[in-house]
């Protein structure tokens, strides 16, 4: 029976583990002018919709030299324009853990964004 | 070159998901670089070969096409389905040059602009407030392309103005594959530009009040819309502000327009002797669920254009969390009689805030659109000496055979020159009543049966009335556009579209829409005779 509760416990403690490293917040810019790099065949039903979205997930190792790092954006294959419309940043807490622990040598990085429709 | 992408395809869906709705072929084009072809009107040209070979090749394949922009249309009027092209990155725009102008012109050169037809509203007024300029007016809002505003009739509020197609002073259309088949439009009474500016467009010119007006409003079956000439004019300022105030004077108000003897004054918009200002825009939001004394409403002041003014984004970013309101209407779903319920209880991000007040230009007062999921728009054009019975009989029918998750507004448009404008009424009350889109069940109607008892209650009632052509309604309503124009109208817009295409381009250019709403067909008027430049 004791047993049966502790492994319970542990089920549970997992579960909100799990689900702390999940809790996240999320930040977005967006440029007040020029119109969204539109994508017709997109299927996203979010707040993405019918628009070229460029989605980056990964976990960066930072060197001892780099200060801040820097991805470039590019009109291939996704930013026509080369100019930023919408950039969204999501943080979790599992990522805020992550950089903590390795002394901010690894960062997780949770990026979307979205180019200015080209003008002619 | 222009290039397109040939996308196989099983479906479209509009923005607001009112479909889905099958389709073979999507067709996506984009302009030449400019590094390749650096003047723009070479570019603007070379994309009309690039449709007159999309055309060809349909015609060929003896299916149909049909332009969309943005998707912003929730009915299928954008929709074909064999073959559709999105013009979405069609977007040149020239300004007009006094040399461009016709001799006759009224127009200021200065207030003259050619968009190709993907441009945004969103777009334009970028484009015009790097000029100085500004729109006259947008559909109070600015993502649909001009196109697509033009060929539905999209409106905002502004009494005075319009409708968006009613600044449009000239149209390039190609009408079919062939080198002749591109024609420039306008009114033979108000000229704009000159034959030789058409002549850079490669397009004959045909000046013709009627032919221009039928054009206006398409429905998107008078070929495909290249390009478009408005006519802007120097940029102002809106001054906007949210007032509760009691039923009986926002009717009033909304039967006579006379704002000048109202007893409703906002004191910073009287004139000399006290008496108040007429608005340039007035909306009336009624919530049907509701037996309080007083409505919101919603007044927009031009102003001249001065800097600095307060920022106004603060309060207009504040956009609403819509996904909640999702939740609820899944729930209405459930459990229809909780809707008042809900309603009231979502009053605060449904309607603005009272007493809000700002300062801004029209594509700042009019920024995105914060919500794009799934939704619902019924709107009906009604004389404004009509609107307050109409707005009862629509809101009791709402409460009494649904209820129905969403509310009233009340919009007033000027009258439209264009011959099936919906704002075809001296002033037209635009009764709308917009929300999250539900499924039937047994307990809740289905928007189409919603919109057929809308119809069936005015003309129980003999209130006159048309519907937007871009938002949603049991268009298969027997008689229904023979109910919302005279015949003269409509046999003019048929002769016009049957005179200008040619019976196999008649028949590419038509879709479903426009067979469910019996505007496909032609009458035995020899229609070719119609097209003459006057």
């Amino acid at each position: 029976m004791l047993h049966s509760c502790f492994k319970f416990n542990r089920v549970i403690l997992l579960l909100c583990i799990v689900f702390l490293l999940q809790s996240c917040y999320s930040i977005r810019l967006m440029n007040t002018e020029g119109e969204r790099q539109p994508d017709p065949v997109s299927e996203r039903d979010d707040d993405y919709r019918n628009v070229s979205v460029v989605e980056m997930d990964t976990t960066l190792t930072i060197k001892a030299t780099t200060s801040i790092p820097t991805f470039l954006i590019k009109k291939i294959p996704k930013c026509k324009s080369g100019q930023l419309h919408t950039v969204e940043y999501r943080n979790t807490f599992g990522g805020v853990l992550l950089s903590a622990v390795t002394l901010g040598r690894k960062r997780r990085m949770k990026i979307k964004y979205v180019c200015v429709k080209p003008s002619n | 070159m222009a290039t397109t992408i040939t996308h196989p395809k099983t479906s479209w869906d509009t923005l607001h998901n009112n479909g889905p709705f099958p389709l073979k072929t999507l067709y996506v084009t984009e302009l030449a670089g400019d590094g390749n072809i650096p003047v723009k009107i070479d570019r603007y040209n070379d994309a009309t070969k690039e449709m007159q070979r999309l055309l060809k090749e349909t015609a060929n394949s003896g299916e149909g096409f049909r332009a969309y922009g943005s998707r912003w249309s929730m009915n299928n009027i954008a929709h074909h389905k064999d073959r559709m092209h999105f013009n979405g990155f069609m977007n040149i725009h020239l300004p007009i040059a006094a040399t461009d102008c016709h001799a006759n012109t009224s127009f200021d050169a200065s207030n003259l602009f050619l968009f190709e037809c993907g441009n945004t509203i969103k777009e334009i007024s970028k484009q015009l407030s790097s000029h100085g300029k500004s729109l006259k007016t947008t559909g109070a809002s600015n993502g649909q392309t001009i196109a697509g505003c033009i060929s539905t009739g999209v409106h905002g509020a502004a009494l005075d103005v319009g409708s968006v197609q009613d600044y449009v002073v000239g149209l390039n259309i190609i009408t079919g594959p062939n080198s002749e088949d591109n024609v420039y439009l306008e009114r033979h009474t108000e000229p704009a530009l000159n034959n030789a500016f058409a002549a850079k467009l490669n397009a004959r010119v045909i000046r013709n009040d009627k032919l221009f007006n039928a054009a206006l409003v398409s429905l998107g079956s008078y070929g495909f819309i290249h390009g478009v000439v408005i006519e802007a004019e120097p940029r102002f300022l809106l001054k906007r502000y949210v007032k509760k105030i009691d039923k009986n004077v926002a009717l009033k108000l909304a039967k006579t327009m006379d704002f000048k003897n109202s007893t409703f004054k906002i004191p910073e918009e009287t004139d000399a002797q006290g008496n108040g200002n007429r608005p340039y825009h007035y909306k009336i939001f009624v919530n049907q669920y509701n037996d309080d004394s007083e409505y919101v409403v919603e007044l927009m002041y031009k102003k001249p254009y001065v800097v600095p003014y307060e920022d106004p984004f603060p309060i207009i970013k504040e956009s609403l969390y819509r996904d909640l309101i999702y939740v609820f209407v899944k729930i209405a779903e459930k459990f229809p009689k909780r809707i008042p319920w809900l309603v009231r209880r979502l009053r605060k991000t449904i309607l603005p805030t009272v007493n809000e007040e700002l300062i801004g230009t029209v594509p700042e007062i009019f920024w995105d659109a914060p919500y794009q999921g799934p939704a619902f728009a019924c709107a009906f054009g009604i004389d404004h000496t009509n609107a307050p019975k109409a707005m009862k009989v629509l809101g009791d029918l709402t409460v009494n055979e649904g209820p129905i998750p969403g509310i009233f507004a009340m919009r007033f448009v000027k009258q439209s020159k264009a011959t099936l404008a919906f704002t075809k009424f001296p002033i037209t009350c635009m009764i709308e009543i917009d929300g999250v889109l539900w499924k039937k069940t047994k307990r809740i109607m289905s928007i189409t049966e919603f919109s057929r008892r809308m119809i069936e209650v005015l003309k129980q009632h003999n209130i006159p009335f048309t519907i937007h052509w871009g938002k949603t309604s049991d268009w298969a309503f027997p008689n229904l556009v023979n109910d919302m124009y005279d015949d003269a109208s409509i046999k003019e817009w048929k002769n016009f579209r049957n005179g200008l295409l040619s019976p196999a381009m008649s028949k590419i250019f038509s879709n479903d829409f426009l067979e469910t709403v019996g505007l496909n067909t032609k009458d035995l008027d020899n229609s070719d005779d119609w097209i003459v430049s006057l």
